[in-house]
């Protein structure tokens, strides 16, 4: 087991965002994590990253409990995260920005042969090397991030609501690239997202999160199947009955 | 022109000490958004750890690196004991911490060497010059050189090491850098201890220029430098020696060349008030 989360407690101040969830990511798994904005995503990845306490519950990875640990040191164990929106450091360069996922790592990586690689998956990055990040586009900027993660050759891959603010079109692109590293590199990915179909469609398994507790899981299939979840999060209820008429 | 040139060299001489001393400044507000008033607690402190060192060892070598260790110790302890446990609260919460770490330093200082002004008498060991008919003062050539050398160093940490690459990207988003596997209160305690470092050396080369060390040393360049961080734009390192090195020359030929009559000290808060008025991101600063 990579990745077990048992009751996992997460509130600010007085206000509780996660209520004891406990899901499982087995390595080489594409999980996902869906569920409607506020129902707690994002508090869970930041939780997992360690750049919000955990208030109860506990949090292993490779066995080891990692709860009290400080994110710096989750992210050299291997954990690594492409935030919400990006938040790629904006005045830094786009190559500056790749330099800092490698932090501490430049001796024990082959820096220069995983720059190459990213720079064949994203050749964008490679165009822009030297802009500040903050003046690439949105979709570039999320390009930048997940670079930055995977520069450092993760064992654990968190994404955040990658698909926010970017088109269709980009979307489905960077849902195929996620699905390929999972695939053909063997990334275990766990993915947060709104997007439930997009997420469902390339994930193995998947957890159903309704104001910080989780309702449902399983296969991704069976609940891209599931009536409920069809019409909770798909949209698709309304459409196959105006089929129907 | 002579004494026009005179009056030039002095005012970038004046610009250089201002400029030590608000670099920390610039680098604290850069990576925590906070005012740090009690860094001129430490550029004062520096002046009479340098005068003690000074004393007991008859060397200004071993003067400057106890103000530098010891400023350096005192940085990360106001960091660490008293910014880092307040930064949960609003902005004016460490502000007013930090007026009063200002007073109280001054306090301990005036208890501990007394209410005197103390005399620094150690030289600068730098040649006086004489450049296109204009005397340079070996107070001043030492005061150029070390200021050019603190701002060579601190441009190749920044840019070229990476533990510089740290420093910018806790600045620009602490949680993020974290995730990046980035201790960001350790980079955070090291640019205290280097921007109290500098203020420490800013402290010794007053204490020699003037010839005097006092207690309330740090009392005007405690709003000087906030002033001049204005000016400059809040956090940015360019930003803060520009127009530290502006106001240096302003001052002296404003006021003492042309004799406009001025208090001196004003001119700094004119200039920060026209670039509130008119320009309110600062010369160098980006909103």
């Amino acid at each position: 087991m990579l990745l077990e989360v048992n009751r996992l407690e997460i509130s600010y101040g007085d206000v509780r965002a996660v209520h004891g969830v406990d899901f499982v990511v087995e390595e080489g798994e594409l999980v996902s994590i869906i569920g409607a904005n506020g129902a707690g995503k994002t508090s869970i990845l930041n939780g997992l990253m360690g750049l919000v306490p955990a208030r109860r519950g506990s949090i292993r990875f490779h066995g080891q409990e990692i709860t009290a640990v400080p994110a710096h040191k989750r992210a050299h164990g291997g954990i690594r995260l492409v935030p919400e929106r990006a938040r790629v450091f904006p005045r830094l360069s786009v190559f500056e920005n790749l330099l800092t996922g490698a932090y501490g790592l430049r001796k024990k990586i082959d820096l220069d042969g995983r720059l190459r690689w990213l720079y064949e998956l994203f050749p964008i990055l490679e165009e822009r090397r030297d802009q500040p990040a903050q003046t690439l586009s949105g979709g570039e900027q999320q390009q930048l991030a997940i670079a930055r993660a995977l520069i450092s050759d993760p064992r654990l891959l968190l994404v955040d609501e990658i698909s926010m603010g970017l088109m269709p079109k980009l979307v489905d692109q960077v849902f195929d690239l996620l699905q390929s590293l999972n695939r053909d590199l063997g990334l275990t990915i766990l993915l947060v997202e709104q997007n439930a179909r997009a997420s469902l469609e390339i994930s193995h398994r998947a957890y159903v999160l309704e104001t910080g507790s989780v309702v449902m899981e399983g296969p991704a299939k069976d609940l891209l199947n599931n009536p409920d979840i069809r019409k909770a999060y798909l949209g698709l209820a309304r459409e196959e009955e105006a089929k129907r008429q | 022109m002579h004494l026009f040139l005179e009056q030039l060299l002095n005012g970038v001489a004046i610009g250089s000490i201002y400029a030590l001393v608000t670099l920390g400044l610039a680098l604290v507000y850069g990576i925590l958004r906070i005012l740090h008033v009690a860094h001129a607690a430490v550029y004062t402190v520096g002046a009479y750890l340098g005068l003690l060192f000074f004393k007991m060892s008859g060397s200004l070598l071993v003067g400057c690196a106890g103000a530098i260790a010891g400023c350096a110790v005192l940085g990360v302890a106001i960091e660490r004991l008293i910014y880092f446990p307040l930064l949960k609260y609003p902005p004016y919460v460490p502000l007013i911490a930090s007026i009063a770490i200002l007073l109280a330093l001054e306090e301990v200082c005036r208890l501990v060497a007394g209410p005197y002004i103390l005399t620094f008498p150690a030289q600068l060991r730098f040649p006086a010059l004489h450049v296109l008919g204009v005397d340079v003062p070996s107070s001043v050539t030492g005061i150029l050189c070390i200021t050019a050398a603190i701002l060579a160093f601190l441009w190749f940490l920044t840019t070229r090491t990476e533990t510089g690459l740290a420093m910018r990207a806790v600045s620009q988003d602490l949680a993020i850098a974290d995730a990046m596997g980035i201790n960001s209160h350790a980079v955070i305690s090291f640019t205290f201890a280097v921007g109290s470092a500098i203020a420490a050396v800013a402290g010794v080369l007053v204490g020699i220029y003037y010839n005097q060390v006092y207690s309330t040393m740090g009392s005007v360049p405690a709003y000087k430098t906030l002033a001049i961080i204005v000016v400059g734009g809040l956090g940015s390192v360019p930003g803060a020696v520009a127009a530290s090195l502006l106001l240096g020359i302003a001052e002296t030929l404003l006021i003492g060349y042309a004799h406009i009559p001025l208090p001196r000290d004003a001119l700094a808060f004119l200039a920060m008030i026209a670039v509130l008025m008119w320009r309110s991101e600062g010369l160098f600063g980006s909103r």
